[in-house]
Parts: C-alpha cells; structure tokens; sequence
C-alpha cells in the first residue's frame, strides 16, 4: 500500500512538472491506462508472468554476456552492435517494469479484501459477548431469587411425622398420600404446619401464665409459715437460757460439746471429717488422748459466709480480668475485716495474690497424745484453702527428767514425727498443683515455706480424706472415699505417733545416761554379760558430713542406708591404750530398724571394716544379729552399747592375751581359715562367747 | 523392711570351685549358703552385665550360720567340708535344686569330746587312689577313701587347728595355726619333713602370730605364709631362699603355678610373683582379705578372688579384674 501511494505520489509529480497544462485528458488517459492495467493484472494468470519474467531475465543475462563480450573485442565496429544490444536490453527492462506492476496490483486486491472480512469478523464477536453477558446476568438474577429466606424457615415446627398424628384430621387427611416430588403439595403441607404450630404456641403460652400464677401464690404461701418458724426460734432460746441452771446442777456438758460441735460445723470440710473420726477414735480407743478445735469463732463464721458469697471459681481457669476482679473483692473484705488496711488499698497485686494464696482458715484442730508419765505431744493441724493442703506443726512436752542435749534432740517439736512414713519428711507438698501455684506468684520451693506454714506430712493430709489422685472424679464417690481413708488413717496413724512417741522417748531416755557417759542397766531377759572392762568414755553428737568424711564409714555410705536425715552420734569406748571409735546412726524409726554402728578401732594403727575382718565381724555382731521387737526400745541402743564392749574385750583379749588379762568366757580364741574371734555369745551356763 | 541392713552385708566367701565342665563357678560362704554362678554365660556376655546376672542362678542353705570352710570338686560330686563333717552332693543337685539333700556324708572321727566340732578347713583330693585329705579343726589331717568313704589314715602332729594342705607326687604339706609346715608321707601317715617358719627372724611377724595360712609345693620348691611373710623354701636343704616383698597382714592364699607365685591375704591387693620375687602382677580385690583364689585354663582362663565380701572379682585373663559377681 505505501509503495503504492509513493508511486502514485511520483506520478503525481511527474505530471506536475512535465504537463501541467493539458491536465484533463491526461488524467483520463492514466486512469485509463491505470484501470486496464488492473484488469489485466487480475485476468492473467500468474504462472506464465512468471514464466515471462524468467525468459526476460534470461534473455538481459544472455544479451550483458554478449555487450561484455564485444567489449572486450575492442573492434569499432562493435559499438553499434553494442548500442542496439543495450536498446535491447531497455526494452527488456520495460517489460520488467510492467511485471512488476501487475504483480504489485495482484497482492493490493486481496489484501483489501481480506481487510472487510476481519471487520465483519471483529462486530460479529461483539454481538456474541454481548450477549453472553446478558446472559449471565439473568442466571445470577435468577439464583437470588431461589435464595430468598422467607421469615417462616427459622420457626421450629414439629416434625412431619409428629404433626400427621397429633393434627386434627381436617387439616392433616390431604396430606397422608403426600409426595415428596410434588412442590405445590409440599407448599401447602408447610402452610397447614405452620398453622398448627401457631395455635400449639397460643395453648402453651396460655398455660405458662397459669403455672406462673401457681407459683407465685406457693411462694406466699412459704414465707408465711417462714415467718411463723422464725417466731418459734427466740422462744425457744429462751427455753434452752431457762433450763441452763438445771443442766448445770446436772452435771451434763451438753453446753461445751454442743459450742465444740457448732464450732465444728465451721471447719472446712477436709478438718472436719478429720474432727469427726478422730473425736470417735478418742471416745472408743484412748480417753488420754485430747482433741480441740482452736481459733476464733467470729473470724470463722465469717470466713464462712464469704465463702457461701463468693462463687465457686475455678482457680486454673481464671482470666486475667477475673483475677483482677477476684483480687478486687478480696480488698473488699479485707476492708470490713480490718479497718486499718483502709489507708493501704492499693497493695502490690502479687503481694496480694501471694497473701490470698497462703491463707490458712481460722480454725485448727489441735491432737494431743501423751505416753504415761512421759512426754506429751501437741500436733496442731491447719487447712490451707487455696493450696488444699493441711499443715502440721507440733510441740512436744518434754517431762523434767530429761535434760541432756541429745536426748532433749530427739524429743524437739519436729523431729519426733519425722518420718513417721517411711521416706516422709513433711517437706515437699504432696499436692502436686502446689509448685505451680507458688510459681505464680513469684515465690521458691515449698520447702522455704515450712517454717511459716508448718509440714505438709502425707498422713497428715490422709486422715483428712484429702485424695489429690482421685480428686477429679466423681463427688459423690470421692466424699465417701474421703471418709473411708481419713477412717482408716486416723487409727493407723495416731497409734504410729504414740508409737513413736514411746519409742522416742525410750531412746531419750537411754541418751540421758549415755551422755553422762553411763551405760543404762539392761533388763534381766537380755542375754550379755554385764561385767566388761572396756567402757564408754564418750557420747556425743555428730552430723552426716562427719560421718562422710569419716574413711572407715565408706562401704556402709555405700549401702545407700544411710540418710542425712539420720541422727547421728559419735562414742568412744576405751580400754587401757586401745580406744574404739564407733559412729552411732540412729534411723528416724527407732527401733524397727535397729541404729547402725561403723567402728574403727585405734590399737596398734587404725583399724576398721575395711582393712581388719575382725572389726568386720564385731560390726556384724552389734549391726546385724539382733531380733528387732518393738518391745526392745527400751533398751535395744544400750544392748548394743554394751556388746560393743564385749566386743573390745575380747578382741584386745584374743589379739594380745599378755597385755590384756582375759575377762570374757571364750573357749577358742581363734578358729577356722578365716582365723574369726568369738564374738557370738551363747547362754551357756554363766555365758560363753564361740565363734 | 527390706532396706534394713542385714547380715549379707557382712558376708564372706572361705572356699570356691569350679564344677567338672568349667562352665559354673560353686561358692561357700559363712552363713552356711553354696551359690552357683553361671560364669561362661557371664564371660561372653561381655560388657553388657546387669546386677540381675551377678546374682547367682542357685543357691542352697546346707545349714543355717555354719561356715562352709571347704570345696572340692570330683567328676560325680561336689564335695563339702562344713563343721563336723564332709557332705558329698551330686552335681545335678547342686545345679538345680534349692534345697539339695546329700547323698553321702562323712563325720570327721572325733576322738575328743569337745561340745565344739571341728571344722574342716581344707580339702584335697588324691585322684589316682580317688583319697581325700582334710584339714580338720582338730589338729589332725585325715585321709579318707572316696568309694567306701572309710578313714584310712589319721595324720597327727600339729598342736593347733591346721589351715591348709597341698599335694605332689604321694607328699602332702600341710600348714597350722601352731607355725609348724608339715610334710608327710601320704600313704604310710608318717611325718617326713617340718620347718618352723616363725623361728626365723627374715619372715617372723610377732605381731601377727606364728600361724602359717596358705602352703604350696612344686618338685624343687616350698612355698609358705601366713602371719610369717610369705617366703619359698628349697625342698631339699629346707632353706628359705626367697623372701616375698609384699604389703599384707597375713596370707591365706599361696600356690606356684607354672612359673608364678599367687598370693593374697589379708591385703587390698592379689598378688603375682615371679620366683625371684619379683611382682608381676597386683589385682585389686573387693573384698578386705582373700581367702581363695581358683583358676582354670579349660574351657576359658578364669581367675576368680574371694574372701571377706559378698562380691567375688572374675579376672579372665589373670591380669585384671573384669566382672564382679555378688551373694546378694
């Protein structure tokens, strides 16, 4: 097309410059020669132009082969045939030209043509996308208007099936061949349904009214007779204030028990259960025994009204908003509680929440048991509401006779029921939500908090029935089980502790005498001779880490029998030059297991356990060949005392007969392989010691 | 109360054997109780020992709290020297059963009437004739026939109780409390040879007594210790030709083996000594004082030391100690 254009432009100008006069008829004729032209180019066909084009070609090649070779023959003569030849070649080359230009006409005509089919191509798609989206529109109209919710789809009705039988006939007998398929059916059974359903809603409502009536007049009703009874109660007050003077001369103390079993109504519930089966034990098994309820009545009744106010919240569960309200209603106690905490509203929250957690209920129960003519002990027991646990601290009287260091040791307050379980030193909470509650609040271990608060012993929190394994099951079934455990624990434990306080007692007893470096008398029945000449000439108290760091104490350490909690005590027994040391571990349940002795003996160098099988065998002798009745409290330590001195003497006896003058009954003072002393005594006439 | 201490604390092994096959180790201890270890299960168990696998696999009580001072093995019993008597066991008895009954039994012939019964420290066995030799708590050794189980011979000439006895080639030495190291003739009972050990002053230790506590023998050499220092003696001139340098307070173990000296006693060392005297080899051992030590090449080298503890230290290859079993 450009070309085109451009070569009609040139045209153009040609005619301007050469004949711009006679314009008319020259442009006719070019248009002329123009259309006639493009009329040819399309009649002809293209294969014999091409055709032409070719041999045309052929031809110019082949008459420039023959110019250049007349040219290069140089004769004068060959000018002229050189001039024709090149007109031939111009003529040639015109022909060229016409082909060219009805080749260039040819490509114009379809290229037009092509262009009109594209535009009707290009309108056509139009119209179809036009109406496409015509067409989506109405499908999306179309699906709003099935999705209208009509107001009655949200109204419960009563299901079809229960609407056929229940609805009068009139409304339902059209619908018993009802099929599913059928809209207009389906329609009209939801119009009969809905009727139905308004007039089920009238009747009900009808009766509500009725019921509500009912109610209201029974309610009248109850606070009538309730004021009646409450007229009853000062009068019979007053009846009970009149008949006190007869009760008095009675005798009875039906007042006292009555305040304590008031009193007892106010404990919480773990303390309770504990009063009511320890009460019952005393009652039936150990009149000696006393229990008390102490604290203040008033701060308790309290204590208790706020706590039917307050709603039961869930500790674990509580959101930050809800502790800060919870906190805000314990200031509001605080407040009517005390007035003096007014001026210091604003507390430290974590002060606060650490106070609330370690509050301990106003009441506790005090147990006192005491062995006859012995010491007594007072073990006061306190609940801890929001760590529901139960503290134990206890003070222990100790009679006058008692006077030693050691002796007054193992009476002191706490020692006396440690252990009391094997393993259980009070002083980890057995409440295993307690860590992460003090956690909370910022504070340590609970082993910090022993000291205030008083030890959590494991006993303590089973005679209060307080299970925390089973504590997420059933109510119900926990509260008897809680009953039946405190039941069978209060027995159990309060004749452990009055076990322990006998045989603790026992003990101090025998340290008495064996700090003043005196071997108690032993009873008749205890086979030992009471003649010996070593004798102990000290007794003093020691400490785990000396028993550590003591060399001859290495294989018993071993053992994994030996616990710092042990009370340990160092003697020495003496006779002449020779003088045996002999670490005392005495274990928290004297005498079930009998105290532990490691010797080491200093008599021609030291020696023990672990380089002499002599000494092996003396500490076998005292450690190991004893029966172990409880009864032997009374003198198990002493026995043991006295035959370590035996035992000295008849070591120095058997091992150098000319410096020691023998003392002891021993037929041979060595025998077998293993060369065995004669430690073992046996009730031979006046007592003989054999191997 | 189970963590109560208790006497097997205090427990201690006098005598070992291993059975015929090698594979057991049968120990005796004091409170009268003969264990039984399964040691080639232990020894190619290798590192992976549990405390449940040192335990042993069964035991028995022959009588409660009297020592079991003595063991022997022949190829149809197990052969054990207890106070008062010689009790013969088969070996199926032994392995299986917990409460093993004797077949035989030989009261050791009891001239005196002590209430006190002898013990019987140690037994030795002739195998050629099958006799038995024990050292008995009375002074006496006897030899016994092992078919008829009959007293053949009485050999007496210690003043004391004797503690050990050895055999080579129809001589028996044996070793007493009274210091003396006797060396009989086996079959005609007659006493042959004795040194004193004691006397001299290159082995005397006073302040342990006289008492000679283990004997061993080879062709050429004696060798002999107990409260004297261990020493070896030239069989013919009966002199003392090396004295052994080692730190004890008392030997209960001695024996040549091969070219070796093994030793222990009261020390917290088992000792192996060339005859020259030098040490060879320490083992540490677990218990105060060795009473026995055995050893075997067949089926596997096992060396095992007991004494006054309830663990016996297993060396299988004589070097060092590599198990330890325990009574309890």
């Amino acid at each position: 097309m450009v070309k085109e254009s451009s070569r009609e432009g040139s045209l153009k100008k040609k005619r301007k410059t050469a004949a711009a006069a006679d314009s008319e008829t020259d442009v006719d004729i070019y248009k002329k020669s123009i259309e006639f032209e493009e009329k040819e180019a399309l009649a002809r066909p293209n294969d014999a132009d091409a055709q032409i084009y070719f041999n045309t070609c052929k031809e110019i090649r082949q008459l420039f082969g023959e110019i250049s070779e007349l040219k290069t023959k140089n004769n004068p003569d060959n000018k002229m045939k050189i001039m024709e030849k090149t007109t031939d070649v111009c003529l040639l080359l015109v022909l060229l030209k016409k082909l060219n230009r009805m080749e260039k006409v040819r490509l114009v005509f379809p290229k037009e043509q092509l262009a009109t089919e594209k535009q009707k191509v290009d309108s056509i798609n139009l119209q179809y996308q036009n109406l496409l989206y015509e067409a989506n529109h109405l499908i999306s109209e179309y699906r709003k208007c099935f999705q209208f919710k009509s107001k009655d789809e949200h109204i419960e009705l009563v299901p079809v099936d229960e609407f056929l039988l229940e609805a009068p006939e009139n409304l339902t007998k059209k619908f018993f061949k009802f099929d599913e398929n059928d809209e207009m059916m389906k329609h009209e059974l939801r119009l009969a349904r809905l009727e139905w359903e308004l007039q089920q809603r009238i009747h009900l409502a009808d009766m509500c009214k009725k019921l509500e009536e009912e109610k209201k007049k029974l309610e009248a009703d109850i606070t009538e007779r309730k004021n009646k009874l409450d007229k009853l109660g000062p009068l019979l007050a007053t009846v009970m204030e009149a008949t006190k003077p007869v009760q008095e001369h009675l005798g009875l103390h039906i007042d006292k028990t009555l305040a304590e079993h008031k009193l007892a109504s106010l404990l919480p519930n773990s303390l309770y259960l504990f009063y009511a089966n320890i009460d019952a034990y005393r009652q039936v098994n150990d009149k000696s025994m006393n229990v008390e309820i102490v604290g203040d009545q008033d701060e308790a009744i309290q204590w208790k009204e706020v706590e039917l106010n307050e709603p039961v919240v869930e500790e674990d569960d509580l959101s930050d908003a809800e502790q800060e309200a919870e906190a805000q209603e314990s200031e509001e106690i605080v407040e009517t509680k005390k007035r003096r905490h007014r001026k210091s509203v604003h507390v430290d929250p974590l002060e606060e929440r650490k106070r609330k957690l370690l509050q301990v209920h106003p009441l506790s129960i005090e147990v006192t048991v005491s062995v006859k003519d012995g010491p007594s002990i007072k073990i006061k027991f306190s609940y801890y509401v929001k760590l529901e646990i139960v503290t134990v601290s206890a003070t222990v009287d100790i009679p006058s006779n008692i006077t030693g260091n050691a002796a007054r040791e193992v009476l002191s307050n706490e020692n006396v029921l440690i252990e009391l379980v094997e393993g259980d030193f009070g002083l980890e909470s057995p409440n295993p939500c307690t860590s992460y509650q003090l956690k909370r609040v910022g504070l340590g271990s609970f082993q910090s908090l022993v000291p205030e608060l008083g030890y959590v012993y494991g006993w303590a929190q089973k005679v209060c029935g307080i299970d925390y394994l089973n504590k997420q099951t059933n109510k119900f079934v926990t509260k008897q089980t809680a009953d039946h455990m405190s039941q069978t624990n209060v027995e159990l434990v309060m004749k452990t502790v009055k076990k322990r306080l006998k045989s603790r007692y026992a003990l101090a007893k025998q340290l008495e005498d064996l700090e003043r470096n005196v071997i108690p008398t032993l009873p008749a029945t205890v086979d030992l001779p009471r003649t010996t000449i070593s004798s102990l000439t000290k007794w003093s108290s020691s400490t785990y880490q000396d028993f550590c760091q003591a060399k001859f104490t290495e294989s018993l350490l071993e053992t994994d029998l030996i616990f710092p909690n042990d009370i340990f005590y160092l003697a020495t027994v003496t006779r002449d030059s020779a003088n045996l040391q002999a670490f005392v571990v005495i274990k928290n349940d004297y005498p079930v297991a009998p105290p532990i002795f490691s010797l080491s003996l200093n008599y021609k160098g030291a020696k023990n356990s672990q380089n002499d099988d002599n000494i092996r065998d003396m500490e076998r002798a005292i450690n190991v060949d004893w029966n172990h009745e409880f009864s032997n409290a009374n003198w198990l330590l002493s026995a043991q005392i006295t035959s370590l001195c035996v035992c000295l003497d008849i070591y120095l006896e058997t091992d150098d007969p000319s410096t020691f003058q023998q003392n002891t009954m021993y037929i041979k003072s060595s025998c077998g392989r293993n060369r065995r002393k004669p430690f073992k005594f046996r009730n031979i006439g006046v007592g003989v010691y054999t191997q | 109360m189970v963590n109560k201490l208790n006497k097997r604390f205090y427990n201690t092994v006098l005598s070992q054997t291993f059975t015929p096959c090698g594979n057991y180790l049968v120990v005796g201890d004091i409170y009268g109780t003969i264990s039984i270890f399964h040691l080639s299960k232990l020894v190619n168990q290798g590192s992976t020992i549990t405390r449940q696998d040192q335990i042993p696999t069964n035991s028995f009580t022959i009588k409660e709290d009297i020592q079991i001072n003595s063991l022997l093995t022949t190829k149809s019993h197990l052969v054990v020297g207890t106070v008062g008597e010689i009790l013969g066991y088969t070996w199926k008895n032994v392995k299986l059963s917990k409460k093993a009954t004797p077949s035989w039994t030989i009261e050791i012939p009891n001239a005196k009437d002590s209430f006190e019964k002898p013990d019987v420290n140690c037994l030795v066995l002739e195998p050629e004739n099958n006799v038995l030799f024990a050292a008995c708590g009375d002074n006496n050794v006897y030899s016994f026939n092992l078919e008829t189980r009959k007293n053949i011979k009485t050999f007496k000439g210690h003043k004391n109780y004797v503690h050990c006895l050895t055999h080579l080639n129809n001589k028996l030495i044996s070793g007493g409390e009274d210091g003396l190291v006797l060396m009989w003739d086996a079959r005609t009972a007659a006493a042959v040879g004795k040194i004193e050990p004691y006397t001299r002053d290159k082995v005397s230790r006073p302040e342990l007594g006289p008492w000679i506590g283990g004997v061993g023998i080879n062709d050429d050499w004696l060798l002999c210790g107990g409260g004297p220092r261990l020493s070896l003696w030239h069989l013919r001139s009966l002199n003392i030709s090396t004295v052994f340098p080692i730190d004890d307070k008392g030997i209960h173990v001695a024996e040549i083996f091969h070219d070796k000296i093994f030793a222990g006693g009261r020390s917290p060392l088992f000792y192996q000594m060339s005859f020259n005297g030098d040490i060879v080899i320490e083992i540490p051992t677990a218990a105060v004082t060795t009473y026995s030590a055995i050893h075997q090449d067949e089926p596997f080298q096992t060396l095992c030391i007991a004494g006054s503890s309830p663990k016996i230290d297993v060396c299988s290859n004589f070097i060092y100690k590599n198990l330890q079993l325990s009574l309890c």
